[in-house]
């Protein structure tokens, strides 16, 4: 195989993206999802866990109380973040609607030493994002009133737990487990599954449009167009993860091991490109080859997630520095994988060019 | 042959070609894909998901603490005697000594500090639901109910802040009128025994468990929880909507864009374009099966989700929303590869207007733009009126409509089969909609046939500055909309002088600037009324909508911004077309700005 020829038919396609200013797309869809990354973030963090709210909000809420006098009036006291208001429920239950207070709790008379259970009624909106934060301070405080109940019922109790004493955290944020431990790695993975798509586009784009016949009276052999189109897809991967992982740089996201986490997802990526390919070329259309590779890569996507020690869970590792040397020996089987896949793919390629009119 | 006919003879070739390229080679690989599906997800569930597997480094110096830790693969533990522990404790993200937690002062030891605070939790939880009394280890239980309070439109404005914060130190006085209410009752009506086996089941959950429950709704037993299981409600849950119900409409659309660009391929459409059947017929004969599909998969959906069927009601203009635009990227991409980018990106606008508003469902009217609030709403219980049904779909009818009308003019040979860049393909798409004997008419109609586009544009730019600190996002909402206004003007100006050169002559621009100008008021009137009155009555809806209060003003601000435009481009040619465009949409700024001004002085 000649890797000249091979080079042009990569620069003709790198050429071709850019002139069609299909990369222009690509770009913008970026910098359109970069442009919104603070509230991406922000909201996409509250969805991976709605406490992390808590740390955006630094407002007093007002809370109404109803019902009877009872120890959790003082756990309010201790915060300074949430104001009480003694109200009757019905007034109280009124100006909640009307968004007066933010939420409501109503203590029944049950004694702390009681055999059943103290049952506090919480009243918040519903589905609304200020209940969220509301939500998470005033779980604190009744955190505190069960601790304290559970001290006056402590002699009916038979097993107690190993007891742990944590530090102050000062506040619930799960942003670095939800950036590192998911963030990042999609982002890393989303060039790699773009480039696979992209290789079916090429390859059965020369099949539909009967533009093959013209390349293979060139001196480029079937294979090395091939081996071509693969190379010019699989430049795009390192350099548009090396683009999200430089954006998260400037949005104040440092990642570790940045140049191993490009050598991950570059090897990835061309084992999903090789995939592509052979897709392709056995379909040679590009509705049929389309779907049963989206098929495909959900099933390879959730095998491997299923693995311990993934690519994919090594770019977490990688990314919050708790690799151990072990990645490279993973590296180097996924590269012997691929390496597998590129020769099924050359000798395909070879089967299919012979029967090519050259 | 009648037009039913030909579409019926259509529809049935559409789905006979499709079943045969696809058919043979594909249905027995995806079969078996499948089934590889199905056995991946049962692996997956098994042995459970490792992304994020050692996240975390610990250092413990109990193995009965380690037992705590080790269900939850995120950490990876490491046994040691305590001094050993201490001497290389900057090498891990958290420390135990002797039952004291201490974690490093960085971000991760903070996330890794947090993540054991739960599993400690779980455990707590674990321990105390063994315990033969259960109200001593569980004292105390919540009972949560829910209150539904919408507010107006116009509470954001003048900076207020949604919900408020408690300034004053006496408690609020309600305005409206108070309902007596029965305080609940202090008894526990729910068994020991269920209350056993629920606390068994939480404890340690990971945060993506919660999604996994969203559809099918919890049982009566989510009412009482303990206050560890108290976790704040799902903000963004309508993103698993997107997911169940969106995706999978995409993906089918992405079948009819594909079948689109087949036709244009080495000119196979030739044949089916010299059938007696006429363009209509054939886009919607084309178009019909897949309308069908997608209408029984999101049937299909909702049944085995167990939701009320009317939630394909709006549904239906998504589905030709995404057909129409199907239709046109099919149209109009040159090759697949730009097929894939240009319906990557379309996705992604599609997306974020189908979503963010919904995540002020229940909370704010903005949310009624998207369709997908009611199905929000629906799944909820609480239905959507036919009003509501009304302002919520109208773009999303009428931008369909108009785009399948494009796409039908422009179902002929010389437009399908030529090779020409996405932009000038595009624009020949309008030209086509000018016509030689009456341009001015033509443009008339044109300018308010871009109304429904431009108001989608502008609720997208609604939606996304919403929640941006007030002065800013007013600035920004006028500078946005007047841009999308000036732009949506000047597309068949452009696109006819681009056709014709020698149309752009200086009283032709006057004409043509007064037809716009009426056109593009006379189709804001139209469609305001019918929509988006509720929007309109707030501050946001007098920036983006301010041209209506008088009508010779805002006419006469049209037809200038069109002849600023328009003059850019008789003086300088199509280079003139960018600068003219950059200076419209100054002019329509300040005057928008001056008139905020005048009205909040």
């Amino acid at each position: 195989m000649n890797t000249r020829n091979a080079g042009l038919i990569a620069k003709k396609e790198l050429l071709g993206l850019s002139s069609e200013k299909t990369i222009v797309f690509a770009i913008l869809l970026q910098v359109f999802i970069a442009m919104f990354s603070s509230f991406l973030m922000v909201g996409l963090t509250a969805m991976y866990d709605p406490e992390a709210i808590e740390g955006y909000s630094t407002v007093a809420y007002g809370v109404g109380y109803a019902g009877a006098d009872s120890p959790l009036i003082d756990e309010f006291a201790k915060r300074d973040d949430l104001i009480l208001h003694r109200m009757d429920l019905d007034q109280a239950l009124a100006a909640l609607r009307e968004r007066a207070v933010s939420a409501v709790v109503y203590v029944p008379d049950t004694p702390p030493d009681a055999e059943g259970p103290v049952i506090v009624t919480l009243y918040l909106i519903q589905n609304d994002l200020q209940s969220s934060v509301i939500n998470v301070r005033i779980k604190e405080v009744l955190q505190g009133y069960e601790k304290e109940l559970r001290e006056v019922r402590a002699d009916r109790m038979t097993t107690f737990p190993v007891s742990l004493n944590f530090p102050e955290s000062g506040g619930g944020e799960n942003f670095f487990e939800f950036v590192y431990g998911l963030l990042i790695p999609l982002l890393v993975l989303l060039p790699a599954i773009v480039s696979a798509a992209l290789i079916i586009d090429l390859i059965t784009e020369e099949y539909q449009r009967r533009t093959l016949e013209t390349l293979m009276s060139t001196p480029v052999t079937f294979a090395e167009m091939i081996w071509g189109k693969v190379a010019a897809c699989e430049v795009l991967v390192p350099v548009q993860a090396g683009a999200w992982l430089l954006l998260l740089g400037l949005n104040g996201i440092a990642v570790d091991n940045a140049a191993a986490i490009l050598l991950h997802a570059s090897v990835g990526g061309l084992f999903l490109i090789l995939l592509g390919a052979l897709v392709a070329l056995h379909y040679r259309e590009r509705t049929s080859a389309q779907f049963i590779f989206s098929t495909a890569l959900v099933v390879v996507f959730l095998l491997v997630m299923a693995v311990p020690y993934n690519p994919l869970n090594l770019i977490v590792r990688l990314a919050a520095d708790t690799a151990g040397p072990v990645h490279w020996l993973i590296l180097a089987l996924v590269a012997g994988a691929t390496a597998l896949l590129g020769w099924a793919v050359t000798a395909y390629a070879r089967r299919v060019g012979e029967g090519v009119p050259a | 042959m009648s037009l039913a006919s030909s579409i019926r003879t259509i529809a049935v070739w559409e789905m006979n070609r499709s079943m045969t390229t696809m058919g043979r080679s594909v249905l027995p690989l995806a079969a078996g894909l499948l089934i590889l599906l199905v056995l991946v997800t049962a692996f997956t569930a098994e042995s459970g998901v490792h992304m994020q597997d050692g996240m975390y480094r610990i250092g413990i110096d109990d193995p009965e603490i380690a037992r705590i830790v080790a269900p939850d693969n995120r950490f990876t533990a490491y046994l040691d005697s305590g001094a050993a522990l201490w001497e290389n404790r900057f090498a891990y993200d958290i420390v135990i000594l002797n039952g004291e937690v201490y974690a490093a002062d960085t971000e991760k030891g903070r996330a890794a500090l947090k993540t054991l605070e739960r599993d400690y939790e779980g455990y707590v939880s674990y321990v105390a639901a063994k315990e033969p009394d259960l109200f001593a280890a569980y004292p105390l239980w919540i009972d949560l109910q829910y209150v539904k309070s919408e507010i107006d439109f116009l509470a954001t404005q003048s900076g207020q802040q949604v919900g408020a914060p408690a300034d004053t130190r006496r408690p609020p006085v309600p305005s409206g009128p108070v309902e007596a209410v029965t305080p609940p009752a202090s008894a526990m009506p729910i068994s020991e025994e269920i209350l056993r086996e629920h606390l068994a089941d939480t404890g340690g959950s990971h945060p993506l468990e919660r999604y996994t429950g969203v559809i099918s709704g919890g049982s009566g037993m989510e009412q009482f929880k303990t206050p560890s299981e108290l976790s704040a409600p799902l903000p963004f849950d309508a993103i698993i909507l997107v997911f169940v119900f969106i995706f999978p409409l995409y993906f089918t659309s992405q079948f009819f864009m594909m079948s689109v660009m087949n036709e244009r391929v080495g000119r196979a459409g030739e044949a089916l374009l010299s059938t007696p059947a006429c363009p209509a017929a054939i886009v919607v004969g084309k178009a019909l099966p897949y309308f069908t599909i997608m209408l029984l998969i999101s049937a299909a959906i909702t049944l085995f989700a167990g939701a009320p069927l009317t939630i394909l009601l709006p549904l239906v203009p998504v589905i030709l929303f995404f057909l129409a635009n199907a239709l046109i990227i099919g149209m109009a991409s040159r090759s697949f590869k730009e097929l894939s980018f240009v319906s990557i990106f379309f996705s992604t606008l599609a997306t974020s207007y189908l979503f963010f508003p919904t995540v002020f469902a229940n909370t704010h009217v903005i949310s009624i733009i998207s369709p997908l609030t009611l199905v929000v709403l629906d799944i909820q219980g609480d239905g959507f009126t036919a009003m509501e049904y009304v302002y919520s779909t109208t773009l999303f009818f009428a931008t369909s409509i108009i785009l399948f009308y494009v796409g039908i003019t422009n179902f002929r040979e010389e437009r399908l089969f030529s090779e020409k860049p996405l932009t000038s393909r595009l624009v020949d798409f309008v030209s086509a909609g000018i016509s030689r004997e009456h341009p001015h008419i033509s443009l008339f109609l044109l300018a308010g046939f871009t109304i429904p586009f431009v108001f989608m544009a502008q609720m997208l730019t609604l939606v996304l500055f919403f929640n941006i600190p007030m002065p800013l996002s007013l600035v920004l909402l006028t500078v946005s909309a007047a841009f999308i206004e000036e732009f949506a003007k000047s597309i068949g100006l452009y696109a006819a002088a681009r056709e014709r050169p020698g149309f752009l002559t200086p009283k032709n621009l006057l004409l043509g600037a007064v037809a716009i100008g009426f056109g593009f008021l006379a189709g804001e009137k139209l469609l305001l009324f019918a929509t988006l009155a509720q929007i309109t009555e707030s501050i946001f809806g007098s920036v983006l909508f301010l041209s209506l209060q008088v009508l010779w003003m805002p006419l006469l601000l049209h037809i200038a911004g069109v002849l600023v435009t328009g003059g850019f481009l008789l003086l300088w040619g199509r280079q003139g077309y960018g600068p003219g465009l950059i200076a419209a949409c100054m002019v329509h700024s300040l005057y928008n700005l001056y008139f905020l001004m005048g009205a909040f002085p």
